[in-house]
């Protein structure tokens, strides 16, 4: 089946595909991280008090989950210039992976901190706990153990996702693959090798979320 | 040491405490009761302010709780609370359940705490369930912990809503002989609950609560033998018969 593969293409571009790979890594790091912020900033206010803040969270994280991601990629790409600001590529797709990544990590957060029963919160208060004593010591600990497995899940989902931003020629392994395409018309090679590797770092992130899984679920079940 | 004023509550619509007057003295153990509905979790729940009240006044230990500027986490530390479903923190150990609080409110060392915490359950018979988690205990177990969990601030007042409507039969004597010993210790204490086992044997005062309203307050062989209203008599008959 391979034997009209050109392997020796596949190691021509390989220093290419490692760039394109580093690069997909960092855009994929520093996006999650930035989602996460994001996402917890946006859950804060999904569950504020103030309903013009609630409000204003709940616009957010509804009109990211109801539109795809490459519209949102689009939407940044070509609006950003006529609002008057000129953002490269490269951060107009880290800006789109945060906003889109930050709008379901608010909604996982969310659903960690409400899967605390109220009861909990209430015996933290009725020892005279404050508010942080009682989310550092009863809400997140019991939230994080439903929490980090969805996350590392979005984690996958957004490390994927980042194969959109070559569309906007931002240089991260898909773009690699287009362009050994483009250049030397072999997409079959170019493709396998790519997917190889998104594979890979899928099996490292797979790996993570099921020791993470067996680690807080274990805690849970003793 | 507790002290109702006209105290009003509605949620929403619905007017759940009417125009309450109740002074409770320190040292006295006061059991409410009063058919589901009537209001009687919503009254202790007020002494520690687990909820709001819009009208009349209510002093705790001199504090004034319709105050908006009373530091509420200060009062509430001076407060043991016992819920009926217990809510012990699952991710803890009983003794971690118990020392949290001595450690993070009162501010005292580790160790200290924890050997407080190993005092509060042996008090509570439960010595050697320490290093046991929540969900190895049976309710009665997991109500004790809960109550040496209130014990350990050396609270003022102890409150207990319905301590005993989760438990199955046989694990419910084994609370209350708890709370009978710490009645007889003189603590303060309010009780919503339906043992009038427990209300005969330690109860200062019983009182009958019905739509909100405080219907009925006396001793508790007066109230049980001889209700002075037709619906705490219906209550009684109800509740003594099944």
């Amino acid at each position: 089946m391979l034997e009209g593969f050109n392997f020796r293409v596949i190691w021509e571009y390989m220093p290419f595909f490692m760039e394109g790979l580093r690069n997909t890594f960092l855009i994929s790091i520093v996006s999650l991280f930035l989602a996460l912020i994001a996402g917890i900033i946006a859950c804060a206010c999904r569950l504020s008090p103030w309903r013009l803040v609630r409000g204003l969270s709940i616009a957010y994280i509804e009109s990211i989950r109801s539109t795809p991601l490459l519209v949102q990629i689009y939407f940044l790409y070509f609006g950003l210039p006529t609002l008057g600001l000129r953002v490269p590529e490269l951060q107009t797709g880290i800006i789109a992976l945060m906003l889109n990544s930050g709008a379901y990590i608010a909604e996982i957060v969310r659903a960690g901190m409400t899967s605390v029963p109220n009861g909990q919160i209430e015996a933290g208060i009725a020892s005279g706990l404050n508010y942080f004593q009682r989310m550092r010591f009863i809400i997140l600990p019991q939230a994080l153990g439903v929490t980090v497995p969805p996350l590392l899940g979005q984690a996958i989902v957004l490390f994927k996702d980042s194969a959109l931003l070559s569309l906007i020629s931002v240089m991260e392994l898909t773009r690699v693959g287009q362009t050994l395409t483009s250049e030397r018309f072999m997409p079959s090679e170019a493709f396998f090798t790519v997917a190889f590797l998104y594979l890979c770092i899928y099996f490292v992130l797979k790996s993570l979320a099921d020791w993470s899984q067996k680690k807080l679920i274990f805690r849970e079940a003793y | 040491m507790i002290k109702f004023k006209g105290v009003n509550k509605w949620f929403g619509k619905l007017h759940v405490l009417r125009d309450i007057d109740l002074h409770v003295s320190p040292g006295e153990v006061v059991v409410v009761c009063g058919p589901s509905g009537s209001g009687k979790s919503t009254l202790i729940r007020c002494i520690n302010r687990l909820e709001k009240f819009q009208k009349g006044e209510l002093f705790v230990d001199g504090t004034p709780l319709h105050d908006h500027s009373t530091n509420l986490t200060k009062l509430r530390a001076e407060i043991g609370f016992v819920f009926q479903q217990f809510h012990l923190y699952p991710h803890m150990t009983a003794l971690q359940n118990v020392a949290l609080a001595p450690i993070n409110v009162r501010k005292m060392k580790r160790a200290d705490a924890e050997a407080l915490a190993h005092e509060k359950l042996a008090r509570v018979g439960l010595a050697d369930k320490a290093d046991a988690h929540p969900t190895q205990l049976s309710g009665g177990q997991q109500q004790r912990v809960a109550i040496a969990r209130g014990l350990a601030m050396s609270p003022k007042i102890m409150l207990f809503d319905e301590p005993t409507s989760a438990l199955d039969p046989e694990m419910i004597g084994e609370v209350l002989d708890v709370m009978v010993k710490l009645a007889s210790e003189g603590m303060t204490m309010c009780v919503v609950t339906h043992e009038m086992g427990f209300a005969r044997q330690v109860a200062h005062r019983v009182i009958f609560m019905d739509e909100g309203s405080l219907v009925e307050t006396g001793k508790p062989h007066d109230f049980f033998a001889n209700p002075q209203t037709d619906r705490a008599a219906q209550f009684i008959s109800k509740i003594l018969t099944h």
